[in-house]
């Protein structure tokens, strides 16, 4: 039964007609960086069929992979230094969980492991990180995100609403990366997600501050005998403000 | 009111630049320094990545020398030849120096560097300084002290026998260019790694080593630091892209007006108690980036995103 329930998940809800389903939508698609981000709470809503009362609504917000290095601090003659690098390829960039209640109160952890819904099943789910000497470099990828607000756990984060709607709410930092997210909404019952679907959302630099990234990456030379020129001209400026008074 | 840095890929408070720009600029327009020895720690300290510090940094030097260096031109107070053969040396060390970032960035370790460039020099820096202009004070405390030795006479030393003499008949002079060049070529790679002007290291250099005549040391030392930092600023952008133009711009605007003040302020003050000061300072940034390299860190690991450009 579960597994057949499992391989209906895997083979898109529309498989059964009375499956339960799910259609979320961000109140917004794009997210635009501008001159006075700092940070963004974004909506998602959605509405369910067969949501029954045991459910609950897990949202998981993953950013743009990334691949990072994390290396050990070590007291090298006095000082603190870097080494031992260990790099964890795909990392994605932002991750938020939101979820209706503590995930562990309802969740099993083979189904959480198994669906990658934590950063940590994220890392391990790749085999050349799954080596128990590298667990104190997994949590250290955790704990630094969670510091710098790119991985956000809100177990409040999904309110259910009545007729089968949930809205959930996911918080942007303002350093927020940019690029293309994925909103996975996964609704769980008897402890595994029955159904899930996925949305998506564009994090992009607008405006003069995308002007200026672009130019600067794609321009680079020019974009650097701009800056020289601009300040140039803004010494230039102030020497000859100053000296007329 | 926050600021998104559109190359920094952060969010700061507007002020907080603004202010930070009129602080250094107060400090540097009133001791004559760049300040960028105080600029690139504070941007770190405030959240700034280290690398877009150091690069962004360069590109404010750019304008706070324009200005010095124009005004030393007119009043023909720098030696250009001078400056021509310190900027011919200053080249190379900003093209290795750029380089040499880039390469420490992809290992990991430019951090640590630029964190001990810092300790090194501004210690060094600071102890010579504190120790010169406390001896003067002493000296003016005892106004009946003897003066050592009469007239001052230049002794031949190992730099008068090095080949390929020069002459620099602004300064008058007649040396070898090696020093100068290797001066030159010093301060360019410092001003890379460490996103300074270098005046720090060049203006006694010139006077000790070179024995340049002081009416001319800091204007050729502004002329050699507005071409090093325009260059390396163009470097940064082409190679590594970590000029924030925004970043640079908003501190510029405090820096210019800061400047004027402290220019103001310093003539109040004599000038040995202005070094003195300087060296305090200068010695209390060592402290404080020394500190944080001994002591043990709240996080025994580093997340650092791979590769400079793309994604992140």
């Amino acid at each position: 039964m579960l597994s057949l329930l499992l391989a209906a998940t895997l083979l898109q809800q529309q498989v059964a007609p009375d499956a339960p389903a799910i259609m979320p939508a961000f109140t917004k698609d794009t997210v635009e960086i501008r001159q006075d981000f700092s940070g963004e709470e974004m909506i998602l809503f959605g509405a369910t069929h067969g949501l029954t009362i045991q459910d609950e609504i897990v949202v998981v917000l993953r950013g743009p992979p990334q691949d990072v290095r994390v290396m050990r601090r070590e007291r090298t003659f006095g000082i603190w230094v870097n080494s031992d690098p260990h790099e964890f390829a795909d990392v994605p960039s932002y991750l938020a969980i939101a979820s209706s209640r503590p995930l562990e109160q309802f969740a099993r952890p083979d189904a959480l492991r198994h669906n990658g819904i934590g950063l940590q099943f994220l890392l391990e789910s790749r085999p050349e990180n799954q080596d128990e000497e590298l667990r104190e470099y997994r949590e250290a990828v955790e704990r630094t995100g969670e510091r710098e607000a790119i991985y956000d756990i809100d177990p409040a984060g999904v309110e259910i609403l009545d007729g089968g709607l949930f809205r959930a709410t996911l918080a942007l930092p303002p350093s927020t990366p940019v690029g293309t997210y994925t909103a996975t909404v996964y609704l769980f019952r008897d402890g595994r997600p029955i159904a899930n679907r996925p949305i998506s959302l564009t994090v992009e630099k607008a405006g003069l501050e995308r002007w200026i990234y672009d130019f600067a990456h794609d321009l680079p030379l020019l974009y650097g005998l701009i800056c020289v020129i601009l300040a140039m001209l803004a010494g230039y400026l102030a020497a000859l403000a100053f000296t007329k008074r | 009111m926050q600021i998104y840095l559109p190359i920094a890929e952060v969010s700061v408070n507007l002020f907080l630049l603004l202010g930070l720009g009129a602080g250094v600029g107060f400090l540097s327009g009133m001791f004559g320094v760049g300040g960028g020895f105080l600029m690139t720690p504070m941007l770190m300290f405030i959240g700034i990545p280290p690398t877009v510090a150091v690069a962004s940094e360069a590109n404010q030097i750019v304008a706070s020398s324009a200005s010095g260096a124009l005004a030393h031109w007119q009043r023909r107070s720098l030696d250009p030849k001078m400056g021509a053969v310190l900027l011919s040396g200053g080249v190379v060390g900003s093209v290795l120096g750029v380089q040499l970032f880039a390469f420490l960035s992809t290992l990991g370790q430019i951090d640590l560097i630029i964190r001990l460039s810092y300790v090194t020099f501004l210690g060094t820096i600071g102890l010579i300084m504190l120790v010169e202009s406390v001896r003067t004070i002493r000296r003016r405390s005892q106004p009946e002290a003897r003066r050592e030795g009469g007239t001052m006479r230049r002794k031949r030393n190992w730099i008068d026998a090095l080949p390929l003499k020069m002459r620099f008949p602004r300064s008058g002079l007649y040396i070898s260019v090696i020093p100068p060049v290797l001066i030159g070529a010093f301060v360019g790679v410092l001003a890379a790694i460490m996103g300074v002007g270098g005046g720090f290291v060049m203006v006694p250099a010139m006077i000790y080593i070179l024995r340049m005549p002081t009416n001319v040391v800091v204007g050729t030392s502004l002329f050699q630091i507005f071409f090093v930092s325009a260059l390396t600023t163009t470097l940064q952008a082409s190679q590594n892209q970590t000029v924030d133009v925004v970043l640079a711009l908003l501190l510029t605007v405090g820096g210019v007006i800061g400047a004027q003040f402290g220019a103001r302020a310093g003539r109040l003050v004599k000038a040995e108690d202005l070094r003195a000061l300087l060296a305090l300072m200068v010695l209390a940034v060592c402290i404080k980036v020394g500190v944080e390299l001994v002591v043990t860190p709240s996080e025994l690991f580093e997340v650092l995103p791979r590769g400079m450009e793309g994604g992140h």
